[in-house]
Formats: structure tokens, sequence, C-alpha cells
């Protein structure tokens, strides 16, 4: 059982932000980094899975400049038997599309049973790199999981919809899973477990034709304050009396 | 991060009397147990808060003679130059960070025992004292009242000489010049008793002659109890008070204003088990709507919206903190900033002020493991050296109190990684669940401030839903290993009483329980009738009572002491904890031990009977609030079966406990050892702790000998 998961250093805001002298991004000054959380998740599901089987690989994989092994290191100290780092310049500030692609030829290159994202990165949340990756490699795709368990040659995978629905398809491998939070509870690392990923190597590629941006950041700002918030006093019941009628308003229309 | 504009007002500037104070914030007089006779001590405890941005701080109540003389507890003094010297260190240090320095000159009358100095305290009338035992005053005659008048004066020339910027003349807590205006402390008949302005005479005169003496050069305070809640025979505020604010407005540079007598003074130092912050705002506003003087109080405020609301609704001018001082002497500081979540919030626990009712040692503080400290060993609540060992990993197990302050500390000390392994999932231990006990909520900012500075700090991380054996410590990977477990309530009825478990006792059975099994586990407490035994006599079993209680069980409390609770008369909380109870109905059994548990009974005697005489109390639950026991099965196994060798072996090189795996203990001292292990983590042997500078006079032997 080989699984590539596709894993991604994510920025958290702070209490205060700046952005960068071109408005297209957050002054990175003003973000902490981790590992993504849903990330985690599917680092967590692909490492049950390739335990179970009993053998095969987990390769983490993510799109990133150097500082981005700490999230990296993050999933080899979980178990992730080896590290994949691609990185060119013109990746900086990529679209999801654009990092597919770069993520693409590596999965084609490593041929694995399985593929398994995040369903989205806390800090872009588009949900489109998973989606775009299996476009890509032309394989199955099922989004929101929340629960795997693998035959022969398929997976059986629950679905999460509106309402608490639950949707279960069999799909066939290799496929791309989107990994939702909840799915597991990821392991910790031990102190032992993340020096020892330190020593890992991480093997570092540059992509091959990345193609034409699929969109770009042309502004990031914070919006303005809205207007026409309405004050509903301050006594306590004529507030809870006021949110009421509201309420109520709003559920008739 | 900058301050919030809407807090702009606490920092503007303010004049009281000759002297101006940079903003809004002082700290009122509290005791720390170092007086006079500490200077070291005293000056860098109140330094800090300095530092932290108080535009004025205080010491604690100042002896202005040795008829004055609270020994066992420990006031400062100003009787002679030499004190001088002592305290003018303290008000050096105050200056150099830009607040103004105050003294509260106080007389005692007959509330000051003399222990030290065998005096004979001066009174209005010969009546002992409702707060000291055995001490008996003399009654003053017009020279007494002279005399005693001159004592302050001459004590007021002192603080001047000595640097304080701000000199009281201190009547609250039912001290003599309040004694004077009080009926239930002045039964006089001449022209110091009987009308409000007779009654008022001493205290007037006081303030003139002080004022005289020293009003050019130093602020003259007042602080006023507006109500003692004893009725007519205690002062009050529409009778005596304002009408006194009128009398004496003038002279008068600021007005510190709070309520109580000294008897039941956690009316004013209200635990928070029973008062919210802010409680004595309605007295204060009244006083300020009629003085022309700026008015400052206490309400124990940790918030600042709070602080702006009493001075925007005009109930004050200048925020007055003691207690949340103590826990945060940069409570000023953090406000400006706008660093509020870093502010460590007064949790009113009254551990404090135990110490000073103790009598003696010096204070410490549940939040602030190192009030106190700041001389002696010199910690700083805000700044931490990089440990000299902090390219180690660090494993703290067990997220109590203990572990959660250790790995904080450790974090800030810069220590590579820090990991904090719990076995449930979430932090606190202990201190998930006290504060679920009726009234202490606000305990849990012990826990709700450690864990925002640990979320904070990107070397300490938290690994919930994880229990670690001996092998799992072992190969964690860690340099150094602190086991924080924690401890339990004995389940077997093991006591301090009879050093013995008690026959029949076994929480396992289901109409027995432990405090955890209630609050933690959800055990159900079965039937109607529950005896609660009590050989801790601190909170927990009256807490656990009133829970009980209030859930409509018939409770006999049932303690081998002489009184329920006693630690609470410490923390004042005793008097309205006993209200409660009684209002409850509880059934207090004091001096009573069990010999035995029975199902449906508890049997037990009186620990004075000679004859065993025995008693049965009928129970279809019983509670042992007996003692507590270290929850060390992890320390053992690590010690004793795995072997400091071959953690040694595996490159554990420091291996230790702290908190309650160590000894169950106070909160304060349980957090108090988290801290001082990280604070000495890269010392030769940090289990030991390094020792203090101690405060003492050391005779040279060579220079007696002749």
């Amino acid at each position: 059982m080989k699984i590539v998961v596709c894993v991604k250093q994510v920025g958290a805001l702070g209490d205060e932000v700046e952005f960068t002298d071109d408005e297209r991004d957050v002054d990175p000054d003003y973000l902490d980094y981790a590992l993504n959380e849903w990330d985690s998740y599917a680092t967590e599901e692909a490492l049950r899975l390739r335990d179970e089987a009993g053998d095969g690989e987990v390769v983490a994989l993510t799109v990133g400049d150097e500082d981005a092994e700490d999230a990296m290191r993050r999933a080899l100290a979980m178990g992730a038997d080896r590290g994949v780092r691609v990185w060119s310049d013109e990746l900086a500030g990529a679209d999801p599309i654009t990092v597919a692609r770069a993520l693409a030829e590596v999965v084609r290159a490593e041929s694995p049973d399985l593929v398994l994202a995040g369903v989205q990165s806390s800090d872009a949340v588009q949900a489109a790199t998973g989606a775009a990756l299996a476009e890509l490699l032309d394989l199955p795709r099922v989004a929101v999981v929340t629960k795997l368990e693998l035959g022969s040659g398929t997976a059986k995978v629950h679905r999460e919809l509106e309402g608490g629905l639950v949707d279960v398809v069999e799909v066939d491998m290799p496929a791309v899973l989107t990994i939702q939070t909840g799915i597991n509870e990821p392991r910790y690392a031990t102190l032992r477990a993340i020096k020892q990923a330190e020593q890992k190597e991480i093997d570092v590629r540059e992509p091959g034709d990345l193609g034409t941006p699929a969109s770009r950041v042309r502004r990031m700002f914070v919006p303005p304050k809205g207007e026409g918030a309405e004050m509903l006093g301050e006594d306590p019941a004529a507030v809870a009396q006021r949110i009421k009628e509201i309420v109520e308003e709003r559920m008739k229309s | 991060m900058a301050r919030d504009p809407k807090h702009d007002i606490l920092f503007e500037p303010i004049q009281i009397g000759p002297k101006t104070m940079k903003n809004r914030f002082y700290q009122i007089p509290h005791c720390n147990g170092f007086g006079s006779e500490k200077p070291m001590s005293q000056a860098h405890f109140r330094a800090m808060k300095a530092e932290g941005g108080y535009a004025a701080v205080c010491t604690e109540y100042c002896s202005i003679h040795p008829e004055s003389d609270d020994t066992h507890r420990v006031s400062a003094r100003l009787w002679d130059d030499d004190d001088i010297k002592n305290l003018g260190f303290m008000c050096d240090m105050l200056h150099e960070h830009g607040a103004l320095a105050a003294a509260e000159l106080w007389y005692g009358g007959p509330h000051a025992p003399c222990m030290e100095t065998r005096c004979v305290p001066r009174a209005p009338s010969q009546i002992p004292s409702d707060f000291e035992h055995l001490t008996y005053p003399k009654e003053m005659d017009k020279d007494d009242i002279r005399t005693v008048q001159g004592f302050y004066v001459e004590a007021a020339k002192r603080a001047r000489e000595a640097g304080f910027d701000i000199v009281y003349v201190y009547g609250s807590h039912s001290y003599l010049p309040q004694q004077f205006l009080t009926p239930y402390y002045n039964r006089r008949t001449d022209e110091y008793g009987g009308s409000f302005e007779n009654r008022a005479r001493f205290w007037r005169e006081t303030i003139e002659q002080v004022k005289d003496a020293v009003g050019d050069d130093c602020a003259i305070a007042v602080r006023m109890s507006t109500d003692m809640f004893m009725g007519e025979a205690g002062t009050q505020l529409e009778r005596d008070c304002l009408p006194f604010v009128e009398l004496v407005d003038e002279i008068v540079d600021v007005w510190d204003i709070n309520v109580s007598g000294i008897s039941e003074w956690g009316e004013d130092a209200t635990p928070s088990r029973f008062y919210e912050s802010g409680r004595m705002l309605p007295w204060q506003k009244a006083v300020k709507d009629i003085s022309k003087k700026p008015v400052l109080g206490v309400g124990r405020f940790t918030n600042p919206d709070l602080m702006v609301e009493a001075i925007e609704s005009g109930s004050l001018d200048i925020i007055a903190t003691c207690r949340p001082s103590i826990s945060d002497p940069w409570l000023p500081r953090k406000i400006d900033e706008g660093r509020l979540d870093d502010i460590r919030e007064c949790i009113g626990c009254n551990i404090c002020i135990s110490r000073w009712e103790i009598g003696g040692p010096p204070l410490i503080c549940t939040q602030n493991a190192t009030a106190g400290e700041e001389y002696r060993r010199g910690w700083h609540p805000e700044k931490f050296d990089e440990a000299k060992n902090a390219d180690n990993d660090v494993l703290v197990v067990g997220a109590g109190p203990a572990g959660m302050e250790c790995a904080m500390v450790l974090g800030k000390r810069g220590m590579r990684r820090v990991h904090l392994v719990e076995a449930k999932d979430d932090m606190g231990g202990i201190m998930r669940w006290i504060p679920q006990l009726p009234g202490l909520g606000e305990w849990a900012r012990v826990v709700n401030y450690r864990k925002i500075q640990i979320d904070k700090l990107k070397n300490v991380e938290f690994i919930p839903n994880t229990k670690l054996d001996a092998a799992g410590v072992k190969e964690y990977g860690a340099e150094i290993v602190i086991v924080a477990t924690g401890g339990y309530w004995a389940t077997d009825g093991l006591n301090g009483c009879t050093h013995d478990t008690i026959p029949g006792a076994d929480s396992s059975l289901p109409w027995q329980l432990t405090p955890e099994q209630i609050m933690d586990e959800g055990k159900e407490v079965p039937g109607e009738r529950v005896v609660i035994l009590d050989n801790d006599g601190y909170y927990m079993g009256v807490s656990l009572a009133e829970k009980l209680a209030t859930e409509g069980k018939k409770v006999t409390l049932m303690t081998h002491l002489g009184h329920i609770a006693p630690y609470m008369h410490f923390t004042l909380e005793a008097p309205n904890q006993h209200r409660i109870l009684h209002r409850l109905g509880v059934e207090i059994v004091t001096y009573h031990m069990p010999t035995k548990f029975e199902e449906g009974r508890v049997v037990a005697s009186h620990v004075y009977d000679e004859h065993g005489h025995e008693q049965d109390f009928e129970a279809d639950a019983v509670v042992m609030v007996t003692q507590r026991r270290s929850n060390e099965a992890l320390y053992r196994e690590l010690k004793d079966t795995v072997g400091v060798d071959a953690l040694s072996a595996e490159g554990i090189s420091g291996f230790y406990r702290i908190g309650d795996c160590e000894a169950p203990r106070l909160t304060a001292d349980a957090i108090f050892s988290g801290h001082r292990l990280a604070r000495e983590i890269d010392t030769d042997d940090p289990e030991t702790p390094l020792p203090f500078k101690r405060e003492r006079r050391v005779v040279e032997r060579e220079a007696l000998a002749v």
C-alpha cells in the first residue's frame, strides 16, 4: 500500500495583520505557521491504512519553499516514511490549479495506490487543489471524506453532506480523496519522533512546465466595516424580545 | 499592540493635593509580611507595581508608634529614624519608576495586641477588641488624645522625610479615628463622644494637625469605611460618613472609600465566592457625589472596561486595586499596551490575605508565583532569562496547575521544545472541576490564563488524551522529564486526625463518595441523608455541603476540628459561608470523628470523650473529605522500577516531580512548585530549591567577643 498524502504549511493570523507592499499577500511577519489542520487528519488516515495493510509507505508531498519543510517534518514525525518537496520561485503565491500541476507531476512518478489531501487549507480556504489534482491525474475523486475502508482495488468512502446526511460511495483505486477533520484522531509526535524526523532527508524537486496560472491575487485588504447595524438597546428583556421578533420575521420570508 | 482608545481615560493624569498621579492606577495599602523590617523585600515588591505602571503605590498599614503594634501580624512602622531609612528605600525605588509613594498611618487602638512592644493601646472607650482576643485598651483622657494626635503628626513628618508623597489618616477597618466616629467603639460622654460632631472631632482634629504639619508637601488621604453593616452601632453612610466628608472635604486631598469593620472585613476584601468586581461602587459614588476631591477605592477590578465604567459613571476618579495588583503587578501596563489576554486576573481566593490573618508569613498568590519573591529570589513576573540548558527538550506529564505553570515558564525560558502531555482532553487538572463548586467560578482563571499563555508559546505543545506509562515516558525522547500527575482524595478514609483509615470506608461502594467522584466523575449521591466528613478544614467540605444541600439533600457536615473550615477564617470566607450553610439547614457536628461507616449510618464519637461513647448519624451517603494523596504511581515506577540509570541511558538527564504529585497542597503552592522548578531548571541541582536571600541581622562574632 503506497499512499501519497499532500500536505501544506499554512499561515495563521495573529491579533494584527499587515499586507505586503504590493498588497497581494499578508506580510509574513504577521503569520504563524503550522501544518494545515485537515492535512494532519489526512496524514493520520494514510498512516492508519499503511499500518493496517502491514506494508507499503506513506509519502508526504508538499509545494513550498524551504521554510515549509517544518509542516512536512511534522507529517514525517507522525510517521510518514519520506517527504518530497516541490519548489521553484514561480510557485510563490500560486493558485490551486498551478499547485495541482506541480503535485500531479510527482504523484504520476510515484504511482501510488491512493492519494489523500485535506478538504481545504485553513489559510486560502478554496478546497480546489484536491479536485484539480484528480482532474489532472484523470483519477476518480471523493471530497469531504469522513470514513474510509479499503476493499480489493476499491475504497468504500463516507462523504459528508449538508444536514448531517452521509453519502456512501465505492470508488476504484487509485483515487484522490480529500479528508475531513474528525475522521480520526491524529496521533501526536513524541519528542523522539520529532528529532528523528529532523534527520530524515527531504527530496526536493523542481517542477516542469506549470502552464498558465488559472488566477492571480490582485489585491488583499481588510473589508471596510459595514453600516446599518441595528442597535437593540440595553434592557436585556427588550433585546431578547426584539431578537425573537426579528428571527420570526426572517423565518417567514 | 496599542492601547484601546476606550481605555484612554485610565491614563489621564490627576492632581491630588500638591502631587500629580500620572494615571488613574493606584495600589491601595495592603500587607505583604515585609513591613519596615524587611526593607529590601518591601521595596522590590512595591517597585514591581510601579514598574508595571501604577501611578501611586502604598505601604501596608504603617504604625505610627509602638503603642500600635500588631505583632503577630506584620505592619510597616514609622517609629524612628531607622524606619525612615528602611521605608525610604521603597520610596526611592517607586520614584525611579515615576510613581508616588503613600504611607498609611495607622493606630490600631484595641485591635493592636502589642505582643512585641508590650505597650498598652489607647482607645475611645475601655472595651476589649472584637477582633483580637484578650486585648484591652486604656480609655483616653484628653491628654491621651493630644498625645496620640502628636504621634500622628510626628509620624507624618517622618513619612515626609522618608520620601512619601501621600500620607493617610487611616480610619477604615475599625482603627482609631473611625473608632471615635463609631458608637460601637465610642461610648464617651465628653466632647469626643455622643453627637456626630463630637464623634467626628478626633478624626477632624487629627487630619487638621497632619495637614498643618506636612500638607504643603504631601497629599492627605483619608480612608473611611462608609458602612460597617452593624446597624445603629456601626458607622453609617447617611448618618456619619457623608456628613464627615462635608465636614473635612476642604482639608482632605483624596478620599479612599470602602465598607466593613475589621471583624468582618471580608465585606471589603470580598472573596469571589460571594461578590463580583465593583461591589462597593454605590458607596464610593455616594461620597463622590458630594465631595469636591478625587475619590478612589477598590473593587477587585481586573477588567479595564469596568474600570472605565466606574470613572465614567461618576463613582470613582482613581482605580485602586489591591489583590489584582498582587496577581498582576503589571496590570496597568498590559492595559496600556492592549495586551488584555496577558492579564493574570485575580481569582478572589484571598490566599494572600490568609497569610496576614495567620500572622506573619509573607504573602503568597495563587495566580502569581513570583509575588513576594521579587527580592529574595530575584523573580520577575514578566521577565524570564533564557535557560542555560535551553537546547533541551522537556516532557511535562500532567496539565494541572503545577504542570501548566511549569510548562509555561519553561516555554518563556526558551527551552527548545516543551511537551505538556495530559491524559484528559483538556488542561486544568483539578482546576477543571473545582470552579464548578458553588461560587468558585472565577477560580477557573487559573486555567484560562495559563492556557492562553501556553497557546502563544510556539515552543510549548499541548498533547491531550494521552496517558503515558513509564515506558512511554522513557522512550518519549525528552532530556528532561517532569511528572505532575497531581493527587486524589483518599478513598479509604485515611486522615490527619487518627492517621489511619476508617473501618468500613471504601469509595468503590455506591454510597461512599470522594470529591472527585461527585464533581469530576459524575457519581450519583444516593438517598436523602448525606454525612460529609471534613478532616481537611478548607473549602472542599463546606463547598460540597452547600452544593448537596442546595440540591435538596439533608446534609450533616462532620469534622474532628472545633470549627468547620477553619482556614476560611483566614481567607475571610467563613462568615458568609456559615450564613449560607445555616440558611440551608446544614447540620454542623464539630469535634467528632467516625469510628466506622456502615450502610445507612456513620458511627462517630467525640474526640475528647475519654470513654469512647459512640453516636449514630443516619446516612444514605457518606462523602469523604479526609485527606489527599499524591498520584505518584508513574513517578514511583520511573524512579523505582525503571530507575534513574535506565532513564539516563535514554538521554534523560533530569527527572523531577512537582505539585500535588510531590505533596498535595494549596493550589498556590502547587503552582509555586512548578514555577520554582522551571526557574531553576538550569542549576546544578534543580530538585533542591536555591537558597533565597534572607533579610536578617548577622552578627560578627569577633566584634562581639570584646
